[in-house]
Formats: C-alpha cells, sequence, structure tokens
C-alpha cells in the first residue's frame, strides 16, 4: 500500500495573507512526525497544503486539524488585516 | 536576606510601553493589556476574560477547550484593546502564553499571536504560564522577594527566587490541587460556575465533621493522587448522605458538605507544611499565593496563621489575577521584551518554571 498524498487549497485575499498564513500554521510540528509529512506552499492567492500520511484515518484526522487551523487564522486575517493596513483606524 | 544590595538591571523606560498579552492554556481564555510607564510604574489598561464552563460532573477536555478559545479569541481580545483605549499599532508586542498548560488549546492561542504579530508586524513574546503569575503577584501585591506558592489546577508548586531563576523548591508528586479539587468537585456534582473550587470553598463552609484523610507531604513535595482517591472512597462510605438535612446533630452521617471541609483542610494543611518548609530554608518572612486556588479564602487564612508565627505576612491577590488571565502574560512579556528576549520556537507545553531566565530582576 503506497502513501497517498492529499492536498486542501485554501484561497485567501492576497499573496501576503497566504504566506502569513503558511507562516503561522508552519511552526508547529504535527503530532505524529513519522505517520503524517505536512508540506504547505503558497501559490498565488492560495495557501497549499499537502499531507502524506499512512493511513486513511490519520489524514482524515490532519485534515481536520489543518482546516481548524486554517479557519482560525482566516478569521484573524478577516477580523484584522483591513486594520492592519491602515495606519490610524478605530481599534 | 544576607548580602550586598544588587542593582536592578531593568531601569525605568525612556517612553512609555504597551503590550497585549494573550492566554490559554487551560478553560480560561484571556487578554489583557498593560502599560509600563516612565516614572516605573504599571498599569492594567484592560483585563478581558472569557471562561470555558462544562456542566456539572464534567471536566473539559482540550478538543473542547481549543475549540472554545477559537470561538471567542478575537471578540476577547477586540474588546480588550478597545477597553484599553488603544490601537493595535500602540503596541510595542504582543504576548502570549507559551506553556505550560494544555496542547490544543494553548496551540489555538498562539497561532492568533503569531497572525497578528505578522499582519501588524509586532514582536512576538513568548511567556511561560507560571512566570506570569509570579509577575503579576508581585507587581499588584508589591511582595519584595517571597516564597511563591503556585497553586492551581494545572500546577502545584513552592518558588523561591534567586539568581535570575524562579526555583522550584517543592511541587506535587502527581496532580496539582486545584485539579484534586476539581476531580473530587466532579464526582459530587458541584456546579463548574465560576468554578469548582468556588463552589468547594462554599460547601465546605457548612462542613461539621472532619474524616480522616492521608496526609502526604514528602519533604518539600506533595502527593495528591492518594487522597483524590481516598476521598472518592467515602461516597461510597455507608454513612455517606448526598443530600437531605440532619435529622439530629448525633447522628453518624458523612455528608458532601463535610467531605469538602475535610479535603480543604488537609490538602491546605500540606501546602502550608511545605511552604513553611521553604521559607524556613531561605529565611524569609513574605509568602506570595497565586494561581486560581489562591482565590481560596480559607487557604490564605491557614497561611496567614503560619506567617503571623513565624512574623511574616502572606500576600495574595483578587480574582482578577489569581484566576488565569491575559494581563498577567502581558506583564511577564513586556518585562523580558524590555529586556531583549526574542521568540524562537513553538508553543511547549511542558515548560517549567525554572527553565526561564529571570533576566529583569538582579
Amino acid at each position: 500500500m503506497t502513501d497517498t498524498p492529499w492536498h486542501t487549497v485554501v484561497p485567501f485575499a492576497n499573496p501576503k495573507h497566504a504566506t502569513i498564513a503558511m507562516q503561522v500554521i508552519d511552526v508547529d510540528p504535527e503530532l505524529q512526525r513519522e505517520a503524517v509529512k505536512r508540506t504547505l506552499t503558497v501559490d498565488g492567492n492560495d495557501l497549499v497544503a499537502s499531507f502524506a500520511t499512512s493511513t486513511v484515518r490519520l489524514a482524515r484526522l490532519t485534515t481536520n486539524g489543518f482546516l481548524e487551523n486554517v479557519d482560525l487564522v482566516a478569521r484573524t486575517i478577516g477580523e484584522f488585516g483591513e486594520n492592519s493596513e491602515r495606519k490610524q483606524g478605530t481599534f | 536576606m544576607p548580602g550586598r544590595r544588587r542593582e536592578s538591571p531593568l531601569k525605568n523606560p525612556s517612553r512609555a510601553y504597551v503590550a497585549l498579552g494573550l492566554e490559554g492554556s487551560a478553560n480560561k481564555l484571556g487578554a489583557g493589556v498593560i502599560k509600563h510607564a516612565v516614572d516605573g510604574s504599571t498599569e492594567v489598561l484592560s483585563n478581558v476574560r472569557h471562561t470555558y464552563i462544562t456542566p456539572p460532573g464534567e471536566g473539559f477536555l482540550p478538543r473542547d477547550t481549543a475549540q472554545h478559545h477559537r470561538e471567542w479569541a478575537l471578540t476577547v481580545i477586540k474588546d480588550a484593546v478597545a477597553k484599553a483605549n488603544i490601537t493595535m499599532h500602540d503596541l510595542d508586542c504582543i504576548c502570549y502564553t507559551k506553556g505550560p498548560g494544555m496542547g490544543a488549546p494553548l496551540q489555538s492561542v498562539a497561532l492568533v499571536a503569531r497572525t497578528l504579530s505578522l499582519l501588524y508586524e509586532k514582536p512576538l513574546v513568548g511567556v511561560n504560564h507560571c512566570v506570569g503569575h509570579i509577575e503579576m503577584g508581585r507587581q499588584v501585591t508589591g511582595a519584595q522577594n517571597p516564597v511563591v506558592l503556585y497553586v492551581s489546577g494545572g500546577n502545584t508548586q513552592v518558588i523561591a527566587y534567586s539568581r535570575q531563576c524562579y526555583r522550584i523548591f517543592g511541587e506535587t508528586l502527581d496532580i496539582a490541587v486545584g485539579n484534586c479539587l476539581d476531580r473530587f468537585a466532579r464526582v459530587i456534582n458541584l456546579s463548574n460556575d465560576p468554578s469548582p473550587g468556588y463552589n468547594i470553598e462554599q460547601e465546605a463552609k457548612k462542613g461539621k465533621r472532619l474524616v480522616l484523610l492521608p496526609y502526604t507531604t514528602k519533604g518539600m513535595d506533595v502527593s495528591l493522587s492518594g487522597i483524590l482517591t481516598s476521598i472518592e472512597a467515602y461516597t461510597s462510605d455507608r454513612r455517606y448522605r448526598a443530600q437531605g438535612e440532619p435529622d439530629e446533630e448525633s447522628e453518624d452521617v458523612i455528608r458532601p458538605a463535610d467531605l469538602c471541609f475535610s479535603l480543604q483542610e488537609t490538602v491546605f494543611s500540606m501546602l502550608v507544611e511545605i511552604t513553611e518548609r521553604a521559607m524556613a530554608h531561605i529565611g524569609s518572612r513574605e509568602v506570595l499565593i497565586v494561581g486560581g486556588v489562591g482565590c481560596n479564602e480559607r487557604l490564605q487564612e491557614m497561611m496567614g496563621i503560619m506567617a503571623q508565627e513565624r512574623g511574616g505576612s502572606v500576600f495574595a491577590t483578587d480574582e482578577r489575577f489569581c484566576i488565569d488571565n491575559g494581563i498577567m502574560i502581558a506583564q511577564a512579556g513586556l518585562l523580558s521584551y524590555r529586556m531583549g528576549y526574542q521568540d524562537t520556537s513553538c508553543k511547549e507545553h511542558l515548560f517549567r518554571t525554572d527553565e526561564v531566565h529571570v533576566a529583569w530582576r538582579p
């Protein structure tokens, strides 16, 4: 049984935001480093995540975890991103 | 204490510094903004917290706690910044809890901290949760060089400062005292609102009977898991009555209030003992109690009796600061930032108090 790579594509507003998301998520290693190989890249406005796992169950768990994390990062960028560009603002 | 007076390496700042602190190592999600003024004073600009409270009889699990933090992080942060009357651009750094704590909740907060740090191009400062408690306790109470009793749901340590390190003199060999109390609260189905420990404290005030429990200090350390087993076993005792008022005073009956009372008296006595040992060892007269269990007034009272007998005093903070909060992370973070600390690695769910280089103290 060969390892099957899985990839998820997450679109962002611009390459800068996608790169921020990649840097933020890439800091933490995967919980099972031997069984899960993760690759994060930025392609235009998209964050592309590829996972190579030894079992289908691990692929599901890893992808779910990744999506929860990327959702949090995306919401944070959504909430604060525009304001961070502006030097003056309400918050 | 003998020895020449060393000068503090932390000088008054040349301008005001402002920091945001984010805390989420357990079920409390906190964000706070702190300011270090030019005259050397420290001001709390805001301290916002939202707690994940589980139904009675249930504890909080990492996955659900992380989900709670993910849901509430942005709201709490925006609230803290608004209450502080500043903008994100005014911040000098963004501080977050690196550890110790539960992995998934820590990671959720770390992700938000990193994102904000990159968006606003602010330095990121990882903070040790225990050091955060200590620094906020010192700041709020003004205690000079106390023996610190750090007691919470996740940690139980006796700490004393020496040569830029918070040294652990004694600690729990297994579970934390707050963990012991919280798990017993679950067994007798107490509410977790506002916290199980608070409800045990109230219940204990109604207790009349002291039941026999193991008293397990081991030198400078304590062991609590055996006591938990023991107190849980009492609920299977044939004299135990889960509810109902006593018909007569003389009836041989054990009630939940009696168990809460006995548990508190036993474990708090043990904590007072190991604290006293540390005080005797280093010749200190001050005790600072930090951490969620530090809110317990009976513990403060017992510690006060011991301290007074030694000619000393007890310092404690109120629930704003002893329960996990973001402002303590901001305080400890800003102190290390001002001494030139740079954040490098990822979260560490096992992060010992004595691994931190306390550069801001002499």
